[in-house]
């Protein structure tokens, strides 16, 4: 049997005195969309922090693709996180951002690329991104999702700031990501996690 | 390939927000006032100053850029996307190096000019001058851009910054005043030589040394 694409073991982090997550375990198998349910607090973030190799927990172990997450330089380009609210470079374009990530990522790109991924979400070309709005936002970095075709999809509360159009082409990513690959998903909303997932994790009672 | 990307899309940013570079520029121009005003108007005690004078608001000013070098990812909450990039990450110091080390290169060459028209500063030594800039600009900007991206996550970066840097670079401020010195006060060349050595040798081993540290340090 193959090795599950995410798998998280026993796995206890802390913030100063605070635990934040306790002697969790998640696995999550290739083709799945896992929403990680729970109220503010209960370590959502946390989790996607670790599993994106980000935070190291303090015990338990992290294994990606089959291997131990600090194993994983070279295949680091295979997981891609959203943060809520999605960073990006206020000073420059939605496409230069864009191109910046991939150069970055090693993977450059020509700015037809860009500007056809913005086009496909419905975003302008030229305007810089401390122009734009939360849903905008929202919007590039599924554009950057759909540009770097991550194996990995690690996404916190996506669903939020984004209008009925901005959600209908963040579904059709989550599915896109998963044919091939695994989506975490972070989210307070039950409806949107029901639409989307393949199952739900409820956190907070695991502790 | 990936540092220079970086490098010039920091550039970029900075030429775009102007912040670090207009701070650290009228940081200057205030501490040479204010020196000019301590030291003068007598000549030969500006010129003995003016060396000091050069490397200290060049040590401050660089701190300043080097803060603002990783302070462009915390504002822009783009630190944890450059983490996630793939492979080993000496490639982040190194693209954060270059950007402070292109900066500091400009702003010493702008200094340059500057001293030498307050502190009597012999600007007909220019090639010697400028490779004092060179080498001790290198080692400053190499212990800074590390300790930089060390204390980045950190609530006290700046004051933390300063604390951290100024005793490390120690040597190359004394070798780098040492060197404009003698420039200053025609020593002989065997002896200007003497202190780029020093110089030389403390930026090779200090970017041997950062570059292999920092993956550990950025990490979380």
């Amino acid at each position: 049997m193959a090795d599950p694409f995410v798998e998280v073991q026993n796995v206890w982090k802390r913030f100063g005195r605070q635990w934040v997550l306790r002697d969790l375990s998640l696995a999550v198998e290739r083709g799945e969309v896992v929403a990680l349910l729970g109220p503010n607090g209960v370590g959502k973030t946390t989790l996607l922090r670790v599993i994106a190799t980000l935070i190291r927990p303090q015990r338990g172990t992290v294994r990606l693709f089959g291997k131990p997450a600090r194993a994983l330089e070279a295949e680091r380009g295979r997981i891609a996180l959203v943060a809520n609210p999605p960073a990006f470079y206020r000073h420059l374009s939605g496409e230069e951002n864009l191109e910046q990530a991939l150069a970055l990522a090693g993977r450059p790109i020509a700015r037809a690329e860009a500007l056809e991924a913005m086009a496909r979400v419905g975003l302008p070309e030229g305007r810089a991104v401390a122009a734009y709005s939360s849903g905008m936002r929202k919007r590039l970095a599924l554009a950057r999702t759909l540009l770097a075709r991550p194996q990995l999809l690690l996404l916190d509360e996506p669903e939020t700031a984004l209008d009925a159009g901005g959600r209908e082409e963040l579904v059709r990513v989550i599915g896109e990501v998963a044919r091939e690959g695994a989506v975490v998903l972070a989210t307070h909303d039950h409806g949107f996690a029901s639409e989307v997932a393949t199952r739900s994790f409820a956190m907070g009672a695991q502790a | 390939m990936r540092a220079l990307v970086l490098a010039l899309r920091d550039l970029r940013l900075e030429w775009r927000g102007r912040a670090g570079l207009l701070s650290a520029f009228s940081f200057i121009a205030v501490v040479l006032f204010i020196m000019g005003i301590a030291f003068g108007p007598d000549e030969a005690n500006l010129r003995r100053a003016g060396p000091g004078v050069l490397w200290v608001a060049l040590a401050f000013a660089g701190s300043m850029l080097a803060s603002r070098a990783w302070a462009l990812e915390v504002e822009n909450e783009t630190l944890d996307d450059l983490l996630l990039t793939p492979g080993s990450r000496e490639w982040i110091y190194v693209g954060k190096l270059l950007f402070l080390w292109l900066l500091m290169i400009v702003m010493g060459a702008f200094l340059l000019v500057l001293v030498a028209a307050w502190f009597y500063l012999p600007l007909a030594a220019w090639p010697q001058l400028f490779v004092t800039l060179v080498l001790g600009g290198t080692g400053y900007t190499v212990i800074a851009a590390f300790y930089a991206g060390l204390t980045v996550r950190l609530r006290a970066r700046d004051v933390l910054l300063y604390l951290l840097v100024f005793p490390m670079i120690l040597p190359v401020v004394l070798a780098a005043v040492k060197a404009t010195l003698g420039i200053a006060f025609g020593a002989e060349f065997a002896e200007i030589v003497s202190w780029w050595k020093l110089l030389g040798v403390f930026d090779v081993v200090y970017l041997t040394l950062c570059v292999l540290l920092f993956p550990g340090v950025i990490e979380g």
